[in-house]
């Protein structure tokens, strides 16, 4: 049920960073309105940003959509992977759509240049990490033009201060659940995710590498392929650059993107908060359009 | 009672110079002849420690269970360590494996600005009761009271005692003083130095380290190690003895360990090359060498151009896939066709 | 339900004719904030024995950031019908419900591992939320009284040539360091305490707790002692890093509950007490101790390096004022504090 403006009602749960630089994005999107900003304390900065926007604010929690059910119709979980195992069934229960931004694993893994289409049929989206974000569709790319391929491996390098203490603190969830992925995406047996926070002053921008094992490369198919899926992201996130292009080098395939940020909530180094709130927006206006095809579906 | 607690990394730090093909036969043979010269600490892994194995820092021929294994089973009174690094090696994988294969000694290191990454891990590794050691790399890169108080958080962690890595092999004596007498004045646990010897500073630098109050100390056979390598063991406990500090270790059997290593696993004993001194200078971390070297020959750039350039971008360990990247703007800037692609 | 058995029967030992002293709590509200953590366990597992044994009839409500996961690890005090739990962050407390009476306000990990990593975060906890509980509770129509819960740690480090801390010393903290944070975040929060108390007339009363020893208190935390309880218990020898010669003194946990209430209710508004236990002792004595409780005893071994005597230090609080103005006493001496609390760790 859309908004009297015909816009997708969308709740934003969690009022850190990803939250509020999610608000920034939606309230941009012809085809979305937050309708409630959830956090837990009013006088968190990204609450403040918020009311600042005029948008709706509650420090309830989940306890604020529990309650006002009619509020939205899509929900981004913006709080933490064991938050989230807490929220989805409530938000399932209340017939809500979820886009998860937690490393939680509980929604179906969705990156918008792979299987935008696909997700549409699921109401728990997952997007999984945002080294994920930068990579996976590298490495789904490499994979559909060498289903072959022995061995990928992502390495993501993030600037210290876009990492906050939850990030610091969940290091290895990131490692597994991006690894995870990986296998998901391509046909590789085996897959390697590693995290580099770098402290350089200015901050560096993130930089995230593809490393591919495959016994006899077509290097045409594979820039051709690794170039289209560069163009797909950069449709939902304008930073996304391709900074070497696929090389073969020493027995293996490497290719390096690097992302700038757009700056709306953080500055723009931070690519890697910009990532994958840009990737989130992507699935929710999908959804937002989905709905005007087909009315009442949401 | 030995004064100074000595750990030799020559099975892990010497991989960098091997690519890490160290063989099982290599392993236990040197751990063996470590365990008769009554090391306190034998080191073992892959270059970058447990669970590095990648393209981005090499692969390792053998996987993180048969190392552990090959080091441990001659080993009585000599304790195994590893070296961890959060990003490469997690608690479900690697941390947990190495307590499983009777890993006792536990280095978990990050870049000297990081220590919040290192929490969980040592909060882990205390908890099975491990021996754990917080490892700041490229130590060269930050200032005394950063350091401090990263080695702080460390100790808040839990850690036994903080080790500046001089990763690079960047640091003069005067520096290592400086910053090693802050730690010892602003931490309660022990604190150590880990030298590299791009500059020829290594056993210098380790003896400067002792002065101002450290009571770790790294080597290993030889130097054996990235680039120019470490502090070279046998030198580092020879000049102790001489300075009148109890090392527990055997000189002689140290000695004959040394022309053990030389003999059966370092195919070219370390030297100071052009290379090294360039890396020194930029401060990048030496485990670079080999892939710089390689680099920069396939792209027909000048390494040491490569390594300033890294340098000046304040590069990290772990960031190896910069290296491809600046070969390739060096050459572009060169005007070079690189022929790849 | 042994456990909660052995829990029950430590308060109890404790107990030193307080359930005949805290009558004013007699059908009360206590609100108490933190009150998932270790010291909100033991307070709901002493309100829990007044009102089974003593008919107290108080109706608690512990507040906390993740309230709903209580129920799962404490389901004996969650699903009791004189608890509640009330599921929100202490600085997103704009009103209290106007039925409450006392109020004890302990939220703020003393974990010094997030201390490190988040000493921001810290800050605004504590500031802020001592600030939003404490306006809250001025405009409670029946507000008997507030606990503040503040730390030992404000007095900075212990001087050597100290044996006990007393209240009155006002020790010192270098408040440009970021080790300092916990120590003034507390720092301001007993300063609002007793600008409520002069201003808004607000009746706050302040416990400064040390050190504790005993049941439902995590081996996790980087502690001395949790080190030589783990390393006993894995059976191996007990290992001492430093030189040993630091001072601490630890006090049970069920004194430091029954502690606790009594400041809650008897202490005076703007009034500062010491929570925790006088006898001093150096961790290698308290490592002998602990190996001393196992049959055939442990083994202790000494990691020591040079250099690390400059380090030594105390924290033992001077409990003097607790005990005169308020009758309040040590019931369980630190050998017996130990004993209980390795049984519950065996039984756990």
């Amino acid at each position: 049920m859309p908004a009297s403006n015909g816009k997708l009602r969308v709740a934003i749960l969690g009022s850190g960073n990803i939250g509020t630089d999610l608000l920034i994005k939606v309230q941009r999107s012809p085809v979305l309105d937050c309708t409630l900003f959830i956090g837990r304390n009013l006088n968190s900065r990204g609450m403040a940003k918020a009311a600042s926007l005029g948008v709706k604010v509650s420090d309830r929690s989940i306890d604020a959509i529990a309650r006002d059910p009619d509020c939205c119709d899509l929900v981004f979980d913006a709080t933490s992977a064991l938050d989230h195992a807490y929220h989805w069934p409530i938000l399932r229960n209340l017939g809500k759509l979820a886009i998860d931004m937690t490393p939680s694993r509980i929604g179906s893994m969705c990156f918008p240049a792979i299987n935008l289409d696909d997700c549409l049929n699921h109401r728990n989206i997952n997007l999984v990490t945002c080294g994920g974000q930068a990579s996976v569709p590298l490495a789904h790319a490499i994979s559909s033009v060498h289903p072959e391929l022995t061995y990928v491996e992502v390495v993501s390098s993030i600037a210290s201060r876009s990492a906050g203490p939850a990030t610091r603190l969940n290091i290895d969830e990131y490692v597994e659940t991006t690894s995870h992925a990986l296998s998901t995406f391509t046909n590789a047996p085996r897959t390697k995710a590693i995290l580099i926070l770098n402290p350089a002053e200015p901050s560096i921008n993130m930089q995230t590498t593809v490393f591919a094992l495959i016994a006899k490369p077509h290097m045409d198919a594979l820039t051709a392929a690794v170039r289209d899926t560069v163009r797909a992201i950069q449709a939902y996130v304008p930073g996304y650059e391709l900074l070497v292009p696929p090389t073969w080098e020493d027995g293996k395939l490497v290719t390096t993107v690097k992302v700038r940020g757009r700056g709306d909530y953080l500055p723009r180094y931070a690519g890697n908060l910009d990532i994958i709130t840009s990737a989130g927006v992507a699935v929710a206006e999908a959804f937002a359009r989905q709905g005007r095809r087909e009315p009442g579906h949401a | 009672m030995p004064d100074v607690l000595i750990s030799d990394p020559t099975l892990r730090d010497g991989n960098h110079a091997v690519r890490h093909t160290l063989s099982e036969k290599q392993i236990s043979t040197y751990a063996a002849a470590a365990e008769a010269a009554g090391v306190p600490i034998l080191e073992v892994g892959h270059g970058n420690g447990l669970g590095a194995s990648s393209l981005q820092v090499g692969l390792c021929s053998l996987n993180d269970a048969a190392l552990l294994d090959a080091a441990r089973a001659p080993l009585r009174n000599t304790r195994l360590g590893v070296h961890v690094m959060p990003g490469f090696a997690t608690i479900g994988n690697e941390l947990t494996l190495a307590i499983e294969h009777g890993v006792q000694v536990f280095r978990v290191a990050c870049h000297c600005t990081e220590a919040d990454i290192t929490q969980r891990h040592v909060s882990f590794l205390r908890e099975k009761g491990a021996d754990v050691y917080g490892a700041l790399m490229m130590s060269h890169m930050a200032d005394a009271a950063t350091l401090v108080e990263e080695g702080y958080k460390m100790q808040q962690y839990g850690v036994n005692g903080v080790i500046l890595y001089d990763s690079a092999g960047a640091m003069l004596p005067d520096e290592v003083r400086t910053k090693i007498a802050a730690l010892t004045r602003g931490l309660g646990v022990q604190v150590g130095l880990h030298a590299h010897n791009n500059l020829g500073m290594s056993v210098a630098n380790s003896v400067a380290a002792l002065e101002a109050g450290a009571t770790i100390l790294d080597g290993t056979a030889r130097g054996f190690g990235a680039g120019a390598g470490n502090t070279q063991l046998e030198v580092l406990v020879a000049v102790l003895h001489k300075l009148g500090h109890d090392t527990g270790i055997d000189l002689y059997k140290l000695l004959d360990l040394a022309d053990l290593a030389e003999r059966e696993i370092i195919p070219a004993v370390p030297t100071i090359s052009g290379d090294s001194i360039a890396s020194g200078l930029a401060g990048v971390f030496s485990g670079f060498a080999k892939h710089v070297k390689r680099v920069a020959a396939e792209y027909g750039v000048d390494s040491r151009d490569v390594w300033f350039e890294l340098g000046r971008r304040h590069a990290v360990a772990g960031q190896e896939d910069q290296i491809i990247e600046v070969a390739l703007q060096l050459a572009a800037a060169a005007g070079k066709s690189n022929g790849e692609q | 339900m042994a456990n909660n058995d052995s829990i029950r029967g430590d308060l109890r030992g404790a107990e030193n004719g307080l359930a005949g002293r805290l009558d004013a709590l007699r059908d009360g509200v206590l609100l108490v904030t933190g009150g998932t953590g270790f010291m909100g366990r033991w307070l709901a597992e002493c309100v829990a024995l007044l009102n089974d044994e003593h008919g107290y009839g108080i109706r608690l409500r512990l507040l906390a950031r993740r309230a709903r996961t209580f129920r799962e690890t404490t389901p004996h005090l969650a699903e009791r019908p004189d608890v509640a739990l009330i599921d929100q962050d202490v600085r997103g407390i704009y009103e209290l419900d106007q039925d409450v009476n006392w109020i004890v306000h302990a939220a703020a990990s003393p974990d010094s591992r997030q201390h490190a990593m988040d000493p921001v975060g810290l800050l605004h906890t504590i500031g802020l939320g001592t600030h939003r509980v404490l306006e809250s509770a001025t405009t409670l129509p029946a507000l008997r009284k507030a606990l503040v819960v503040s730390s030992g740690h404000v007095n900075g480090p212990q001087p050597l040539d100290v044996a006990c801390l007393p209240e009155s010393r006002h020790g010192t903290v270098d408040c440009a360091s970021v080790r300092s944070a916990y120590a003034e975040a507390k720092r301001y929060a007993e300063a609002l305490a007793a600008a409520q108390v002069v201003q808004k007339r607000t009746p706050v009363t302040v416990a400064r707790p040390f050190a504790f020893v005993g049941p439902y208190q995590s081996l996790a935390r980087p502690w001395a002692m949790n080190n030589f309880f783990r390393d006993a218990l894995a059976g191996g020898p007990i290992r001492i890093w430093g030189e040993g010669a630091d001072v601490r003194s630890y006090m049970h946990a069920a004194d430091m509950a029954w502690w606790l209430l009594a400041i809650l209710v008897l202490g005076g508004p703007g009034g500062v007490y010491n929570v925790g236990s006088p006898e001093g002792v150096s961790l290698r004595e308290l490592a002998a101790l602990i190996g001393g409780l196992f049959p055939g005893g442990r083994e202790v071994l000494m990691h020591t390096a040079p250099h690390q005597a400059a380090h030594q230090s105390a924290f033992v609080p001077d409990v003097t004022r607790a005990a005169e103005e308020l009758g309040l006493a040590v019931t369980l001496p630190l050998k017996e504090a130990l004993r209980r609390t390795l049984r519950w760790h065996q039984d756990a």
